[in-house]
């Protein structure tokens, strides 16, 4: 078909969107309601992907060593957990130097060690931190360990991120659900502005189909009619989530310092072609839901 | 040009609206299809223009079998018939030429022949200097002219009438027909179902009357209810 033909399509797909004015609007909140929606879990998901990362890479695993372990069995400890692939470094903490970092820790509350620091009395223990070399195998690695003779509990930094990603895919899962019925109004709404526009106009197709215009010809400007009010649902958000995004970013950059997030311009990216495919396959799917139903040619 | 044979029509709900029927028109005829009310006249019509397939026997319409033509090809072949209906069918929300022209732009004529074809059109039906006005302030007869200007812009072959002065009175009615005789004239066949005694008997063409869905008359320079 010629260019001015599409101009034609494009005309009347505008036309009857300002026609059903209320329907148009209707429909087009709720695609952006539903695609802002996406984009902003996709970017808490992308955040915590991101620093959960960061967590793993900077706690470490530790061993404790139990209390019947004599100190000269503590080297041969260290170099079989050194021996392991993924331990990256291994460093023993004496009971005594756990003791002096506790009161670091504890600061003017020091003096509740009062009557522990003898060797006698240091309720602590002999540990190991571990660094693994890649984050994926910490809790392969801390059960590894944790089945060596002489160590009686492990503690690691995963456990954290392990609960992170636990409340992150609680979070998810009700936003999906969310997102779908979100999704499927909006379709609806789509398919039911197409509708009414086949509806309003169907004087106009009676007409077409009798002096011979072709299928295309008649479905095309509804199908257009629904492009465009799936892609104004896209574009309207997409703007929202990157403005407020780079607000956000800013503020805990000015205010949150050591909270990692990843800049902007890295997420939008697959946001924006994830958002667009969706806003404007919700618009195309409604039209040809309703083309195909009320249409009828 | 129209050639029926031996065709039944029966509607989903059981109605038997053609029973048997055959006959048969030559180019550049003009041709009355009478007969009271149910009779087929308007299934007659719907077949030709493809609107409904025959439950049986054949359809041959332009040489082609209507029932044979491949569902992309059904626009095609309509641009070669022009209809016109007892109810105008003209969209009110725009001007007599725009009804013209929207006509020849969904058939994406290119944009340099719409203005002279429709212009073209309104001319020959005597309403080139109402262009301009909506179809909602003229008279029900001049509403009819737009509608057949807009069934002839295409110069096709056929046009078929399905009580075309159904809602005008005797003397307009004489008008629309005496249009179509010209149109006629210049070569076009025309089919024009009617109730209209007055106009059938002043033409003297063929008619053919139908009865329960059966041709029970086919007669050249025919009258509407033989004595
Ligand atoms: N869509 C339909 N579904 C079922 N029955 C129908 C349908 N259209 C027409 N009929 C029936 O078929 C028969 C023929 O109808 P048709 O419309 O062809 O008559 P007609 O001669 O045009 O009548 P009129 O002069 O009133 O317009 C009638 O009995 C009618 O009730
Ligand atoms: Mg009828």
């Amino acid at each position: 078909m010629k260019i001015k033909t599409w101009f034609y399509f494009l005309g009347e797909a505008f036309k009857s969107i300002y026609r059903n004015g209320w329907m148009s609007i209707a429909s087009v909140g709720v695609v952006i309601v539903t695609l802002f929606l996406l984009g902003s879990f996709m970017i808490l998901n992308y955040n915590m992907n991101f620093l959960s990362e960061d967590i793993k890479s900077q706690i470490e695993i530790v061993a404790f060593v139990g209390e019947d372990v004599e100190s000269s069995q503590l080297d041969q400890l260290e170099k079989r957990i050194s021996s392991m692939p993924q331990a990256e470094e291994v460093d023993l903490v004496s009971r005594e130097e756990a003791l002096v970092r506790l009161k670091e820790q504890l600061g003017e509350q020091g003096h509740l060690l009062e009557g522990y620091e003898d060797v006698e009395s240091n309720p602590l223990r002999d540990s190991f931190e571990i660094r693994s070399s890649e984050s994926e195998e910490v809790s392969a690695l801390a059960q590894e360990i944790d089945s060596l003779p002489g160590i009686v509990k492990v503690d690691y930094g995963s456990e954290v991120v392990d609960k992170l990603f636990t409340v992150t895919r609680v979070i998810n899962w009700v936003g999906l659900g969310f997102m779908f019925a979100l999704g499927a109004s909006a379709m609806f709404l789509i398919a039911n502005t197409i509708k009414l526009a086949v509806y309003s106009r169907r004087q106009e197709i009676m007409i077409m189909k009798s002096v011979g215009a072709t299928d295309w010809f008649i479905r095309w400007p509804f199908i257009i009619e629904g492009l465009v009010l799936g892609v104004i649902g896209t574009l309207v958000p997409l703007a929202g989530l990157y403005a407020s995004y780079q607000y956000v970013v800013d503020w805990v950059y000015n205010n949150i310092p050591f909270l990692p997030l990843i800049p902007p311009s890295m997420v939008m990216e697959d946001i924006v072609k994830i958002l667009i495919v969706l806003g404007v396959g919700l618009g195309i799917l409604g039209s040809s839901f309703s083309i195909r139903r009320f249409l009828k040619v | 040009m129209i050639d029926f044979y031996n065709v039944y029509k029966n509607y989903p709900n059981g109605v038997s609206a053609l029973i048997d029927t055959s006959f048969h028109i030559k180019k550049g005829e003009f041709v009355f299809l009478v007969g009271s009310s149910g009779a087929g006249k308007t299934t007659i019509i719907k077949l030709i223009s493809r609107e409904l397939l025959p439950t049986k026997g054949r359809v041959v319409v332009l040489g082609r079998n209507v029932a044979r033509l491949k569902r992309r090809d059904v626009p095609l072949y309509r641009r070669n018939i022009g209809l016109v209906f007892q109810d105008y069918r003209l969209l009110n929300d725009r001007s007599v030429y725009e009804n013209i022209a929207f006509a020849l732009r969904v058939i994406e004529t290119p944009g340099k022949e719409i203005k002279k074809k429709a212009l073209e059109s309104l001319e020959l039906v005597g309403l080139r200097n109402k262009a301009k006005v909506k179809p909602l302030e003229l008279s029900g007869g001049e509403q009819q002219r737009v509608s057949l200007a807009r069934a002839i812009v295409n110069k096709p072959a056929l046009i078929i009438a399905d009580e075309p002065t159904g809602n005008l009175d005797p003397e307009t009615s004489i008008d629309i027909v005496n249009l179509l005789r010209v149109i006629n004239l210049r070569g076009t066949t025309v089919v024009m179902a009617t109730h209209d005694k007055d106009v059938v008997d002043r033409l003297r063409k063929r008619v053919i009357e139908l009865e329960g869905g059966k041709v029970v008359r086919d007669e050249l320079k025919g009258v509407y209810r033989p004595s």
